[in-house]
């Protein structure tokens, strides 16, 4: 079967029932960013909260569908804007950023250019050196285009390797110049805000597949947790090679998170059926000794 | 310090286990990370130490002689390091080397690392229980683990570890079967599990039993050791029942658990049945087998 890999999603907020389409279209494995939560947190103990989720109850959650779940530690860009509370999140970062599964320092950067932002931002950038992780940047949704120029400059000014960063939430604006630079390229397929399936066919046509890399950033909002095998999809269907397809909706994401020496193929490629409910991973989402749902059903069952 | 375990000699024994097994690489970086929690006693190198172990050790079972598992035993009665993972075993060396002068203070450095730890973090926390410095101490975080839906670390808390049989009170050890019941848990695997069994335990279940029976499912067959001792006029009828479910691992269940009850309606129904009741008093048949053919088949 195909295999894919989301490299952005928060599938804190998404349900069983995407796991389960997730999985079967093809997801094999997920990396869910460190971000904010649609409500502002005003302690730090949220944080803490969250970030245990991140390395814990989520970690399993996904792996009871068969899903290898990675995520990214960091302070996201809105959120830096509540200063005493970011500095408490700074001293809180260093005890996640070396656990198991961490695959970069993210997703960082800017959100409305403050200078708060920019000073939390640099600190990461110095946090992802000192443990040798790869960064996320999360590029704004208003002034994009100077925000992401602005982000790889800073980046750059800090000593940060262009090959560990990836930048995501790209456009056709900002493509060329991340390329150029020598960055990952991510794409979000988000409906309305960020984009679609179509116009990143034309970018992979136009751009070719190196260092481009498709993702969902599947939230809360009106989101598609399916965005990335629905866009592999339709590349298929408009004549895009099979090996494109594969850079950029697998491959590419591998290559760039592996480089923090915490996701290996291997993760999912080692057969280890999904449906161990009895012996390893009693159930608890399935609470109960319920049977794990395999195909839909029209009622309920027992 | 309370003196249920010699922390220096266990210190020495997970040493021996991991030198034998794991690359000279990672007992290099172990050996280092050891000099530094000891020397700067600061509790973040400790945590840092604890997670970037992932980095040098792997999740591969421990290999154990025959020897060694009798010597974890002098250590501690019912500490299982074959049950370990290399990994945990590295986690659980370093933390032996965490100090504090009052119990207090290590307490809390220990319950802000479990409020950090990832899944694996909190399995190998959790499994060390029994040989932790401050163990009574533990109490509320040990119980607190038994709060968790992942599987993997209930299970560090209640199976094949010495702690909950020797700590917990009665409705501590109560909540941890019921719901090692409900989560479909391997029940052999959890230490003195006979010598803890109680009237109070044994009618929640019979209780539970009932409640799925209603909703046409099943019990796992292990449920039936810890009513055994307990039958009763009142439950007699239950025990009736599982026999004539015509499941023979049910029907093994119901008369090992009567082979442990002194009621003569209980005694009886293992004549009845000679079978399956001799094999029963010939101890061809256990709690152990009977869990493992429901767990993974025969």
């Amino acid at each position: 079967m195909e295999m894919f890999i989301d490299p952005h999603i928060h599938v804190v907020s998404r349900t069983t029932d995407d796991y389960e389409a997730m999985r079967k279209a093809g997801i094999v494995a997920i990396i869910e960013p460190a971000f904010w939560l649609g409500q502002p947190r005003t302690e730090v103990g949220s944080f803490k909260d969250y970030f245990s989720t991140l390395v814990g109850w989520e970690r399993f959650r996904a792996k009871q569908f068969g899903i290898v779940h990675y995520c990214t530690m960091g302070l996201n860009s809105k959120e830096a804007n509540n200063i005493p509370l970011a500095e408490e999140v700074m001293e809180l970062l260093p005890l996640y950023v070396g656990k198991e599964g961490v695959v970069a320092i993210g997703e960082i950067g800017y959100d409305d250019q403050t200078e708060a932002e920019d000073r939390f931002y640099r600190l990461q950038l110095e946090l992802a050196k000192e443990v040798n992780l790869p960064v996320l940047i999360h590029t704004p949704h208003r002034d994009k285009k100077k925000g992401t120029t602005r982000s790889m400059d800073v980046s750059e000014e800090h000593g940060v390797d262009p090959g560990m960063v990836i930048v995501d939430h790209n456009n056709e604006e900002t493509v060329k110049e991340v390329l150029d630079r020598g960055y990952w390229a991510a794409f979000t397929i988000y409906p309305h805000t960020k984009m679609g399936s179509e116009r990143m066919v034309e970018i992979v046509k136009q751009y070719g597949p190196e260092r481009i890399i498709v993702d969902s950033a599947a939230d809360w909002g009106i989101s598609d947790p399916l965005a990335v095998p629905k866009t592999a999809a339709l590349m298929r269907k408009m004549g895009i090679p099979e090996e494109h397809i594969r850079m950029t909706c697998y491959q590419n994401a591998l290559t760039a998170y592996s480089q923090s020496g915490q996701m290996d193929e291997l993760d999912w490629l080692r057969p280890e059926p999904i449906d161990q409910r009895q012996r390893q991973f009693g159930n608890s989402v399935l609470r109960g000794g319920q049977e794990p749902k395999v195909e839909g059903s029209d009622f309920v069952e027992n | 310090m309370n003196n249920s375990i010699d922390i220096e000699k266990t210190k020495n024994f997970l040493f021996e286990l991991l030198e034998q097994q794991s690359e000279t690489k990672s007992i290099e970086w172990l050996l280092q990370q050891k000099d530094k929690i000891e020397k700067e006693g600061s509790y973040l190198k400790f945590y840092m130490a604890f997670g970037q172990a992932s980095r040098f050790f792997k999740k591969t079972l421990l290999k154990i002689s025959e020897n060694q598992k009798e010597f974890a035993y002098t250590l501690k009665e019912g500490f299982s390091p074959q049950t370990w993972d290399q990994l945990q075993t590295a986690r659980s060396y370093l933390l032996l080397h965490f100090e504090e002068k009052e119990a207090s203070s290590w307490v809390n450095a220990l319950n802000k690392l479990f409020e950090t730890a990832d899944m694996h973090e909190q399995q190998s926390l959790y499994a060390a229980l029994p040989i932790m410095p401050y163990q009574l101490e533990m109490k509320e975080r040990a119980i607190e683990g038994l709060r968790t839906n992942i599987s993997s670390v209930f299970d560090a808390v209640a199976l094949n570890n010495p702690y909950p049989a020797e700590y917990f009170d009665e409705r501590a050890w109560n909540q941890m079967v019921l719901k090692a019941i409900f989560m479909q848990r391997p029940l052999y695997q959890i230490q003195n599990a006979d010598e803890r069994a109680n009237p109070t335990l044994a009618k929640i279940l019979v209780d539970f039993a009932h409640e799925r029976w209603a909703a046409g499912r099943t019990v796992m067959p292990e449920l039936w050791r810890f009513v055994g001792p307990f039958i009763n006029e009142e439950n007699i009828s239950d025990i009736e029942k599982v026999l004539q479910t015509g499941d023979p691992i049910q029907q093994k269940a119901a008369l090992l658990a009567c082979s442990s009850s002194d009621f003569a309606p209980a005694k009886k129904l293992i004549d009845q049945n000679p079978e399956m009741g001799n094999a029963v008093l010939n101890e061809e048949i256990t709690w152990e087998l009977i869990g493992e053919e429901f767990q993974y088949g025969k």
